[in-house]
């Protein structure tokens, strides 16, 4: 009776806590689910929220009045801000505009800190909140029981305007087919701008009002978009009921969990989502939201497609020539040219490259076997993935504990981490394979987050923040001498990723390839002809995994040295924007995104101190707008709208059966 | 009063004396929705039986549990024998049910050869590395191409799936249900969407199909039912309403006032007869 | 009330309709028929705005719409009945309803479409009016679809295989309603692969082959003799071979 006692104050924190993470991951939901956004940007409007919040309250109740609506104010604007930058996206698919709200989120960062400076801000509440209140015999901080009574009215509202007044129907409209929407005379743009407001300013309300929960920090912005991606992966869409049930369980491990079982409490978020998850794989599908394959539309007003084209034509004159008359011959030439020069630039680097310089390259190879393995899985399986870091991180430290533990033969640390990550893999894959299209990529990017966080708690194995170093260096072979020179680092790099890549290649190919196409482009036909899918599916989750793992142990191999930052949110996004950079179906291209992704960061990072950041995000910027089919889509014809259709596509099909046009640049 | 004949009609559907396909008392609910109802159906080898009825019957439903894309929440599936009620569609499509869709996809980036040789590839007996050994290759796609040819889509053999035309597609589903050589074949409205010419070229293709796979036809198209179904059933709000042979179950009373209407049926009949002898 | 000069349009490059001419005027129906893959709905998606057209004109009422934005062209009087209907999945009929209502700017000729209106009209929506757009049957679908473009009290009317996957019993009600409506004044464009549908309501026929036009019949004379329609549509791919 006693511990139930004392565990009150902080079940109740965890209604307060689960309340505002429902406010936030509602407004995402909401975004994703009606808008076709998976807004990354969405922890930066809590933050917004929360840093003006913060500026503002100055302990008076004006303070917080005043904070509350220009907080709110400013979260709005940013949501309309996000929706005028994807809006000319919307035909694209979700890939891009995850990767765009990413690069934006990174912008808005930056600012932020330019703005508010680095450090936690301190938050002032009114005076008469910030007391505390008998609560059944326990004291209970005041402010925290009138938060919920505000966050029950803000879901409330939220609730009420979704699904009971004409805005909210045209907001779920929007979600089931935006062309029927403007044939109805409702322009979906505009449905989509008012949408993202909406979303952005209710996190900026939750910002201002949950500020003394989740304060304002530089972490902030990445801790609540986590915590509401795990609210809604566990959640699922479509039922604000389920959402705000997982809010609270959620609200209530991170605070009862900690207070009840603090050596767990790191491990019971994932362990609860792991959990729901499996259970969830059994009883059926997490439900998708409707698909958005905008078909045969109106081509929107892009501003960006104007300045791709000119791109496009430039390059594209220089090939026209050579994409007319593809012969069998001169096809497999074409297709091998490039690969050949790359590797002979690849192999001639050492000759003329500073150690820096290899150093990078190194770096790049092993993202780039990341990148080829989102490639594997968004490309051919059609599993859009923010999660690869989560196998990466399991080579890479299985890499590193084994050096730690004697075994420095690089080949055996390569083929032991491929092992590893194979075997995480196959444990979260039943839980990827089981959703399609978008929801595939907050599933995924939950699982990597969730493995980041537990990496950087684990300490006494993965040395937590710190990382893991001074392990002893790798030998390429038994007997031979240790990797000390860049030259010879990148070149074993060099040797194991061509190994790696190759046989990608190989396996995509033959049959593997042909079959995963189909599983990807007409899964129930494949079902039909007796083609188990799902097996196919695991399967390539866990080739992807391998090879990611190998991608982490070439990075532990080459920068000697691995934390959680390595394995982190931005080495995802950079990954998934090198396979879209690619091209998505584009192995070489993958590696070649990757390359280009590491040195322009680096050169980013070194021309304009402080503000690595927001530079990386305007590359992301950039890249999204400017690369719609990425490298691969420069050298194939100038990019038309309305993707594969066929030339007689009479019919179009309903928006449901869109999934393959989701989350796919094919 | 019950005329004999309609219980004549009503007691057709006896169960043959082997059949390859049987469904007892299979029921699905969606919700509060039922859309299958205590369903018995009995096919025999080389049946040619159709599943008509108003839209909402549950046709597709139906389809749907026999592929396995659905499960029955009552009820069992036997096939030659062997109860399959709860295995996986791709189970059952090795096991011999092929089936074609109403919204039929293809596989665009692939040739539609490709795409007839992927939905062989299960099925076929030289499939254990068949796609490496060029010869064993071969004998696939000439498998294939001969399954194509069939379908009439023989000229466009090396083109994407992508570029077909909706018609085409539909033709391009049905090869590949064909081609895995099934002992069940379900076809969901092949007709739908077709003109009056591609359903005449669509009966000629079914026609063809051997003797010995039974064919369940889940259509709307009447003239379609009646030149190609030997027997009928008739579904309405989950439940067989008639089942029996083709002629008599479409001429049953019940059938003519739920599902055909005299006057719609009389305008629209000329116009797909004249259009047949064309 | 509907004009079409010089429209060509068509998909990445492609051109699948080529400068294709018809008018419809008010109170009637113009029948659109031809073979799968023959341009039919592209035609109606370049006339919503669902795709811009490359070249040619649309007129509403005299009225350039050519290349506007989609709810702009439905709030100058069209109404789209689209092919596989496209009701909204996971919103009730009540909301369809509500959301589609549209009371035009100007006061047009005749009466505005009222929700009251359209369920008098199709009484079974009254019967769903809590169920969801994904729950009903195909044939409630195709009304509610038709009530989701009536409620924008229309001067155009565009049906998309209105009668697709329907029973036989459904086709015949929307045929009545088709020539119900256009005898209220709204200009009916329909959409149709059913040579019978289109001779049984429509004033003028249109054959399209290849997203050309091929023929062109007067619907009371096709209704007299039913073969010269289908010899239209019969010779038509002979023409082009």
């Amino acid at each position: 009776m006693d511990v139930l006692d004392a565990q009150l104050v902080p079940a109740v924190d965890g209604v307060a806590y689960g309340l505002l993470l429902f406010v936030v991951a509602a407004g995402l939901s909401l975004a994703f689910g009606t808008a076709g956004v998976l807004n990354l940007a969405h922890g930066t409007l809590y933050a917004v929220g929360a840093y003006v919040g913060a500026e503002l309250s100055d302990g008076t109740w004006g303070g917080l009045a005043i904070g509350l609506v220009a907080g709110t104010a400013a979260a709005c604007a940013a949501g309309a801000v996000l929706a005028a930058a994807t809006a000319p996206l919307t035909r694209r698919g979700h890939l891009d505009q995850a990767l765009l709200t990413f690069g934006l989120s990174l912008i808005g960062g930056n600012l932020l800190i330019d703005l508010f400076g680095a450090d936690e801000r301190p938050v002032r509440i009114p005076a008469q909140l910030d007391t505390s209140v008998s609560l059944l015999g326990h004291r209970y901080p005041a402010y925290r029981l009138c938060f919920i009574a505000m966050a029950v009215v803000l879901a409330a509202v939220g609730t009420w305007v979704l699904t009971r007044t004409r805005a909210g129907a045209a907001v779920r409209a929007a979600a089931d087919d935006p062309q029927m929407l403007a044939a109805s005379g409702i322009s979906p743009r505009l449905v989509h701008t008012g949408m993202l407001a909406a979303a952005g300013a209710l996190a900026g309300a939750a910002g201002v009002l949950g500020a003394p929960i989740i304060g304002p920090g530089p972490g902030t912005a990445e801790n609540v978009l986590m915590l509401s991606l795990v609210v809604i992966v566990l959640g699922g869409l479509r039922s604000l009921w389920a959402t705000l049930a997982a809010a609270i369980g959620v609200g209530e491990v991170q605070t009862l969990g900690v207070s009840v079982a603090p050596d767990w409490a790191p491990y019971l978020l994932f362990a609860a989502m792991a959990a729901v998850l499996v259970l969830r794989s059994r009883a059926g599908v997490l439900a998708a939201p409707g698909g958005h394959g905008a078909d045969g539309g109106e081509p929107p007003k892009d501003p960006a497609a104007w300045l791709r084209r000119r791109v496009t034509a430039v390059v594209a004159r220089g090939r026209s020539a050579a994409v007319r008359a593809p012969g069998p011959a001169a096809r497999a030439a074409r297709r091998a040219a490039p690969l050949g020069a790359l590797l002979a630039v690849l192999v001639a680097l050492p000759w003329f490259a500073d150690a820096y310089s290899l150093s990078l390259a190194g770096y790049a190879l092993a993202l780039g076997l990341l990148a080829v393995s989102v490639t594997v899985l968004t490309g051919y399986a059609g599993l859009p993935t923010l999660g690869q870091t989560a196998p990466f991180a399991v080579g890479a430290y299985t890499t590193a504990l084994m050096a730690d533990a004697g075994w420095t033969v690089g080949p055996v640390q390569a083929i032991a981490a491929a092992a590893a990550a194979a075997v995480f893999s196959a444990l979260t894959g039943p839980a990827v394979i089981r959703t399609r299209g978008t929801t595939v990529l907050m599933v995924t990017l939950a699982v990597g987050e969730l493995t980041g966080t537990a990496i950087g708690q684990w300490k006494s194995v993965t040395g937590g923040t710190d990382g893991l170093a001074g392990f002893p260096l790798s030998r390429p072979l038994w007997g031979s001498g240790e990797l000390l020179e860049e030259g010879d680092l990148y070149l074993y790099a060099l040797v194991v990723a061509g190994c790696a890549v190759a046989l990608t290649l190989l396996l995509l190919r033959s049959t593997a390839g042909k079959l995963l196409t189909g599983t990807r482009g007409a899964e129930e036909r494949m079902q039909a002809s007796g083609h188990p899918v799902s097996r196919y599916l695991l399967l390539a989750h866990i080739g992807a995994g391998a090879l990611a793992g190998v991608g982490g142990a070439l990075m532990v191999t080459v920068q000697q040295y691995v934390s959680p930052a390595d394995v982190g949110f931005e080495i995802a996004a950079l990954a998934l924007l090198a396979a879209v950079i690619g091209g998505t179906t584009s192995v070489v291209g993958a590696m070649l995104g990757a390359g280009l992704i590491v040195y322009t960061r680096d050169w980013v990072a070194g021309s304009w101190p402080g503000h690595g950041p927001l530079l990386l995000g305007a590359l992301f910027v950039a890249a999204v707008y400017l690369l719609p089919r990425g490298l691969a889509g420069l050298a194939r014809r100038p990019p038309d709208h309305g993707e594969q259709r066929g030339a007689a596509a009479e019919r179009v099909a309903p928006p449901e059966k869109a999934r393959a046009e989701q989350g796919v640049t094919s | 009063m019950t005329p004999p004949a309609e219980r004549d009609v009503k007691t057709m559907g006896r169960p043959p004396a082997d059949p390859v396909l049987s469904l007892s008392g299979l029921t699905r609910r969606y919700g509060t929705l039922t859309a299958v109802d205590d369903v018995s159906l009995h096919l025999a080898t080389g049946a040619r039986h159709a599943v008509i009825g108003p839209n909402g019957a549950g046709k597709t439903t139906l389809l749907n549990l026999i592929a396995g894309t659905a499960r029955p929440d009552e009820g069992a599936i036997t096939l030659a024998g062997r109860d399959i009620t709860r295995r996986a569609p791709a189970r059952r499509s090795r096991l011999g049910i092929a089936r074609s869709f109403q919204q039929p996809s293809a596989i665009r980036e692939l040739t539609v050869l490709e795409n007839v040789m992927l939905a062989t590839w299960r099925h076929h007996p030289l499939r254990p590395g068949a796609w490496r050994r060029p010869k064993r290759l071969r004998q696939l796609a000439a498998t294939a191409s001969g399954q194509l040819e069939a379908v009439g889509l023989a000229d466009v053999v090396h083109q994407p799936a992508g570029a077909l035309s909706h018609g085409q597609r539909r033709l391009l589903d049905l090869a590949a249900a064909l081609a895995a050589r099934p002992s069940v074949l379900l076809l969901d409205e092949p007709a739908a969407g077709l003109t009056d010419r591609d359903v005449v070229r669509l009966l000629r293709v079914l026609d063809d199909i051997s003797d010995d796979v039974a064919v369940l036809l889940v259509e709307h198209h009447t003239d379609l039912v009646a030149e190609f179904a030997d027997t009928v059933t008739v579904l309405m709000a989950g439940r067989v309403l008639v089942s029996g042979p083709t002629r008599e179950a479409l001429s049953h009373p019940e059938v003519r006032d739920a599902y055909l209407d005299p006057v719609a049926t009389a305008a629209d009949a000329p116009a797909s007869d004249s259009d047949r002898k064309g | 009330m509907l004009r079409v000069s010089g429209l060509t349009a068509g998909y990445h490059g492609g051109t699948v309709l080529h400068a294709l001419d018809l008018t419809v005027p008010a109170g009637t129906v113009h029948a659109v028929v031809g073979h799968n893959g023959a341009g039919k709905t592209t035609l109606v998606h370049a006339i919503a705005g669902l795709l811009r057209p490359t070249a040619g004109g649309v007129f509403v009422d005299g009225q350039q719409v050519t290349g506007r934005p989609t709810h702009h062209i439905a709030r100058a009087g069209v109404g789209l009945v689209p092919q596989g209907r496209r009701v909204f999945a996971h919103l009730t009929v009540a909301e369809h309803l509500r959301l589609a209502h549209r009371p035009p700017r100007r006061p047009r000729s005749g009466t505005a479409w009222t929700p009251d209106r359209v369920l008098e009209l199709l009484p079974r929506l009254g019967e769903r009016l809590g169920h969801r757009g994904g729950d009903l049957s195909g044939g409630e679908q195709q009304m509610l679809a038709l009530a989701r473009a009536l409620l924008g009290t229309p001067r155009v009317l565009l049906l998309d295989e209105p009668t697709e996957g329907l029973a036989p019993v459904l086709v015949g009600q929307i045929r009545k309603l088709i020539v119900a409506l256009a005898d209220d004044g709204i200009a009916v464009l329909l959409v149709s692969p059913s040579p019978g549908l289109a001779a049984a309501c429509a004033r003028t026929i249109t054959v399209l082959t290849s997203g050309r036009v091929t023929d062109r019949l007067d619907g009371a004379a096709a209704r007299a003799n039913p073969a010269q329609l289908h010899e239209a549509l019969a010779l038509a791919p002979a023409a082009k071979a």
